[in-house]
């Protein structure tokens, strides 16, 4: 019985924890560089603040992502994956839109520095 | 392996996988991949309870294979397989230390280690640590979720054990 | 049962497989792609952007060990091993080890004597080298500090004589040649845009594939973050401070740098210095020999230089930064409010 208390704490625990990293994730502040990596590697890094308005087309194994810039904001317009999560999730904000069948992701950098002289 | 415990690992499969596919059809609530009740599970934590780890093994790995195939998403079944393996190794260990009557605790626990497991197959699969963000609110939903599976199984096992045995 | 299990798991593996294989065919013009190799003590990631860079990145990291084999202090097959172990013979060394010598040379002349590679024995002496720490004894110093001098050393082309209880160590400035030798490989290859970090020494190739200068963050010296953010196009950034490798002792903090003239840890008021110019061992050795130095010798030596600019932060919070830079010079929004001055010609 003890023992079922201690597990029963733990599933408490992960889930406050859970739901405090949640806010953290959504309140953290967030710049205007964003990155587009596909598998592994960065194609872009773009700055909202500076982009215009465009389409930018990133291919994968013959299938193909259209993201669109418009009014300093990200989102996905096309995909052509079978599930079409990452154009639900709209625009870009503090979550990452993530195609997993296309390995695409779009995100907020972190740090806007290029490196760290140290 | 006998006739009976057969159909009855047949059978729980092809409920498990029914309620795969219907859930299927459900649109997603969040828009977050991953995010889902997860209802097969129920069948999941039922037989932790009452099969063999080898027997739950059986009913996972079917279910996930076929539901796959039929949902005709093949690169989901990465994430289910990551994901299952994970919760399933995680639950087996949980039984011997969790009694019937909180089977709810073990599912959520389960759960838990479902949403790492995904989210580690996901990192993996996209080199990228952007994913990362998803795992809390993966959590989240997971933890709700855990508690709602767990308790069906719960009242499954608790009714079937009242009830003459087959 | 059995069987069944298996052929189906077979039966997975080959659908997964399959579905697995797509490889990556992006057109992307800018694609990054890094590299990280541990050497010289410290992760060097070197990061190009373009079409094809993994026969540039390659090469780099074959650069990056090949160098690190030859100015090892450690290692016994190194030049620099060989050199110290050669009993005051005269030893031949790659051309790459001799020019970096000559290098060090000039530079203990340019910093009078601020720059000393000489030192190792009196490093190893307060531990910096092996992270057994202590404070080594007056007398102990002393008698270390009897055989230092880099005038003791006879650099003639390719052969080096150093007498034979001395040991040199190109640590303070190996890494700032290598980001030089690294980024000519780079750009032999056809890169014209990319980073190199050896544990915070920065070095960069172009400017970044859009066109925009590199934002390279400058470490606050007394605590976590940067406490400005540097613009800069191709050149190198190194910043040197007490908080890189530092002991404390009966509450008195001990640091790494050491001044060739006392043998202790250099006490001149300064909490770090960063030094920018086109040449990553220039600005290598001179950030460790203006920590030396102290603010207004470091102000003369620019003044009578053109080849680097700096940033210094004094003990104090105060910021000097030199005016070739004061453009692209940007204080972190977190830095509460410190004084900063421009250092003019």
């Amino acid at each position: 019985m003890k023992n079922t208390k201690l597990w029963i704490t733990a599933a408490a625990v992960i889930f406050i924890a859970a739901a405090v990293w949640c806010v953290i994730i959504l309140t953290k502040p967030r710049g205007d560089i964003v990155t587009i990596t596909q598998d592994g590697k960065t194609l872009y890094t773009l700055d909202l603040g500076k982009e215009k308005d465009r389409l930018i087309t990133v291919e994968y194994d013959g299938r193909e992502n259209v993201i669109e810039i418009k009014d300093g904001r990200i989102h996905m317009l096309e995909a052509d994956c079978p599930d079409h999560t990452c154009i639900n999730t709209g625009w870009l904000e503090e979550v990452p839109i993530v195609c997993l069948p296309n390995k695409l992701a779009i995100e907020f950098a972190d740090n806007e520095n290029d490196a760290v002289a140290r | 392996m006998n006739a009976k415990k057969l159909t009855q690992l047949g059978l729980l499969t092809t409920v498990a996988l029914i309620i795969f596919i219907v859930e299927l059809r459900i649109p997603n609530l969040a828009p977050i991949p991953g995010i889902k009740l997860g209802l097969a599970n129920i069948v999941t934590v039922y037989a932790v309870y009452r099969f063999t780890a080898k027997e739950t093994a059986l009913i996972l790995y079917a279910r996930i294979l076929l539901g796959s195939i039929f949902g005709g998403n093949m690169l989901a079944m990465l994430y289910s397989l990551g994901g299952g393996t994970l919760c399933l190794l995680g639950m087996l260990f949980l039984r011997k230390v969790i009694d019937e009557k909180h089977i709810w605790v073990c599912s959520v626990l389960g759960a838990v280690l479902h949403n790492i497991g995904q989210i580690s197959v996901a990192v993996a699969v996209m080199k990228t640590t952007a994913v990362i963000s998803y795992l809390p609110f993966l959590l989240v939903s997971g933890c709700i979720a855990g508690v709602f599976t767990g308790l069906c199984a719960q009242i499954l096992i608790s009714r079937g054990r009242k009830a003459p045995k087959i | 049962m059995k069987k069944t299990f298996l052929s189906s798991v077979l039966v997975a593996i080959f659908l997964l497989t399959s579905c697995g294989k797509s490889e990556n065919s992006s057109s992307s013009k800018d694609i990054k792609n890094s590299k990280s190799v541990f050497a010289m003590d410290t992760y060097i990631t070197v990061t190009a952007y373009g079409e094809d860079t993994d026969k540039a990145l390659k090469a780099a990291e074959d650069k990056i060990t090949s160098l690190e084999k030859l100015w090892s202090v450690t290692d016994e097959n190194s030049e620099i091993y060989a050199v110290n172990h050669s009993g005051g013979q005269t030893v031949g060394v790659s051309p790459e080890t001799a020019d970096l010598l000559d290098f060090a040379l000039d530079m203990h002349n340019r910093t009078n004597g601020a720059f000393d590679i000489s030192l190792y024995p009196v490093l190893t002496a307060w531990g910096f080298t092996t992270d057994e720490y202590r404070v080594p004894s007056d007398d102990e110093i002393t008698a270390l500090l009897e055989n230092t001098g880099v005038d003791k050393i006879n650099l003639d082309s390719q052969y080096v004589t150093i007498p034979a209880d001395m040991q040199i160590d190109l640590g303070a400035v190996g890494k700032g040649y290598a980001g030089d030798l690294v980024a000519e490989e780079l750009k032999s290859n056809g890169v014209k845009s990319a980073l190199i970090d050896l544990g915070g020494n920065i070095q960069t190739v172009g400017t970044k594939p859009d066109g925009e200068k590199w934002k390279v963050g400058i470490r606050n010296p007394f605590g976590e973050g940067n406490f400005a953010t540097l613009e800069i196009g191709e050149c190198a950034v190194v910043t040197s401070g007490g908080y890189e490798r530092y002991f404390v002792e009966d509450g008195v903090t001990y640091w790494h740098i050491l001044d060739p003239k006392t043998g202790k840890p250099a006490d001149s008021g300064i909490a770090s210095v960063s030094v920018i110019g086109s040449e990553g061992r220039t600005c290598d050795a001179l950030s460790t020999s203006l920590f030396v130095m102290g603010l207004d010798k470091s102000a003369e030596l620019w003044k009578n230089s053109d080849d680097f600019e700096m940033i210094i932060v004094t003990s104090d919070g105060e910021i000097y930064i030199t005016e070739g830079i004061a453009d692209d010079f940007e204080l972190s929004s977190n830095f509460a409010e410190p004084k900063v001055s421009v250092i003019g010609r």
